[in-house]
C-alpha cells in the first residue's frame, strides 16, 4: 500500500482514538449552574440600580446577558466590532449624548466587550451608563 | 529589501488571508500552516516573517482587535523559527508532515497560554481543556493537508524563484 495512504490512515485513527480517549475522560460536563456572579445595571439619570445574582455555565458575559435578555430588557446594536450594548430597562444609550454602557468588573474597568469577557465564579459585572 | 520583494510578501501575504477565509467553514481546517512551512523553506526566514506579521495585522483589520489576534504574532513566527531550523536537519516531507501536526495539535496550548497572561491560569487551562478536540482534529488535518501538498508546492515554489529568480538575498 503506498506509504503516504498507509500514514493518513494511520493519522485519522490515531484523531479518532484520542477524541474517543478526550470525550471519556476529560470533556467538561457541563452542570448546571456551575458558576455565581453578580449583575449589577446602573444608570444613574433614571434612578435605575438593579443587582442580580445568577447561576451560570455560560462563558463569556454576553452569554448570560442573552441567557436573561428578557429580564434585563436588553438591547443590542450589531457593530464591526461585534453586538454593542446600548439599552436596558427600556432606557436606550444616546448617541448624541456621547453615552454607552461601560462594563465594570469586581471594580475594574474591562479592556474588552461583553462578548469577549470571560464569566468568572464569585466576581462582580456592573453595567454602568456614562458618556465619553 | 527589492520592489519585487515588496510585491512578493504581499502577494504571499494576500495568499495566506485568502487560503484561511477559504477553508474557515470547517473548523480548524486551514492551509496557513502549509502555506507558512512552504514560504520558509522556498523563499526563507527573513521574508516569511514580514509576511507573518502582516498576515496578523491584515486579521486585526478583518475581525478587531482581540487578545487571541495578538496571539497571531507570537504562533506564526514560531512555527516560522520551528520550520527554518527543522528544515537545517530534515528534508523528508514525513518530517514537516509532522512538525505541521505538533504544530496543530498544539495551537489551542499556545493560545492559552498567552490568554493567562490576560485572564489567569485557571482561564487558560480550561480554555484549552476546551478546545483538545478541535486541536486533535486540527493536527491531524495539518498532517493530511501537508503530506499531500508539502512537496508539489515546494517543487512548484522553487520552479518559480528560478524563473524570476526571486532567492533570498539577505
Amino acid at each position: 500500500m503506498n506509504k503516504k495512504l498507509l500514514s493518513i490512515m494511520v493519522v485519522v485513527i490515531l484523531v479518532v482514538g484520542l477524541g474517543a480517549l478526550y470525550s471519556q475522560f476529560l470533556a467538561p460536563e457541563a452542570q448546571e449552574g456551575e458558576k455565581e456572579v453578580t449583575l449589577e445595571i446602573v444608570i444613574e439619570k433614571e434612578g435605575i440600580e438593579e443587582t442580580f445574582v445568577y447561576q451560570t455555565d455560560g462563558e463569556y458575559l454576553m452569554e448570560l446577558l442573552e441567557e436573561h435578555s428578557e429580564e434585563l430588557e436588553l438591547e443590542t446594536e450589531e457593530t464591526s466590532f461585534g453586538d454593542m450594548l446600548v439599552g436596558f430597562f427600556g432606557y436606550r444609550a444616546d448617541d448624541g449624548a456621547n453615552e454607552f454602557f461601560k462594563i465594570v468588573v469586581d471594580g475594574e474597568d474591562a479592556m474588552v466587550g461583553a462578548a469577549e469577557l470571560p464569566l468568572e465564579d464569585g466576581s462582580v459585572y456592573t453595567i454602568e451608563l456614562d458618556t465619553f | 529589501m527589492k520592489v519585487r520583494d515588496l510585491v512578493l510578501i504581499s502577494l504571499l501575504s494576500a495568499s495566506l488571508t485568502a487560503g484561511k477565509m477559504a477553508l474557515s467553514f470547517i473548523p480548524n481546517v486551514e492551509i496557513v500552516t502549509l502555506l507558512f512551512m512552504v514560504y520558509t523553506i522556498t523563499l526563507g526566514l527573513k521574508r516569511t516573517m514580514v509576511v507573518a506579521v502582516i498576515f496578523a495585522t491584515t486579521e486585526i483589520f478583518l475581525y478587531g482587535f482581540n487578545t487571541w489576534v495578538l496571539a497571531y504574532y507570537f504562533v506564526w513566527p514560531a512555527l516560522i523559527v520551528g520550520t527554518h531550523l527543522a528544515s537545517k536537519a530534515f528534508s523528508s516531507e514525513y518530517s514537516f508532515a509532522i512538525l505541521a501536526a505538533v504544530f496543530g495539535a498544539s495551537f489551542g496550548f499556545l493560545f492559552a497560554v498567552f490568554e493567562s497572561f490576560f485572564y489567569g491560569i485557571a482561564y487558560g487551562i480550561a480554555y484549552w481543556v476546551r478546545g483538545i478536540p478541535f486541536d486533535i482534529v486540527h493536527g491531524g488535518s495539518n498532517y493530511v493537508i501537508a503530506i499531500i501538498l508539502y512537496k508539489p508546492l515546494v517543487r512548484l515554489f522553487n520552479q518559480q524563484i528560478q524563473a524570476y529568480n526571486l532567492k533570498e538575498i539577505d
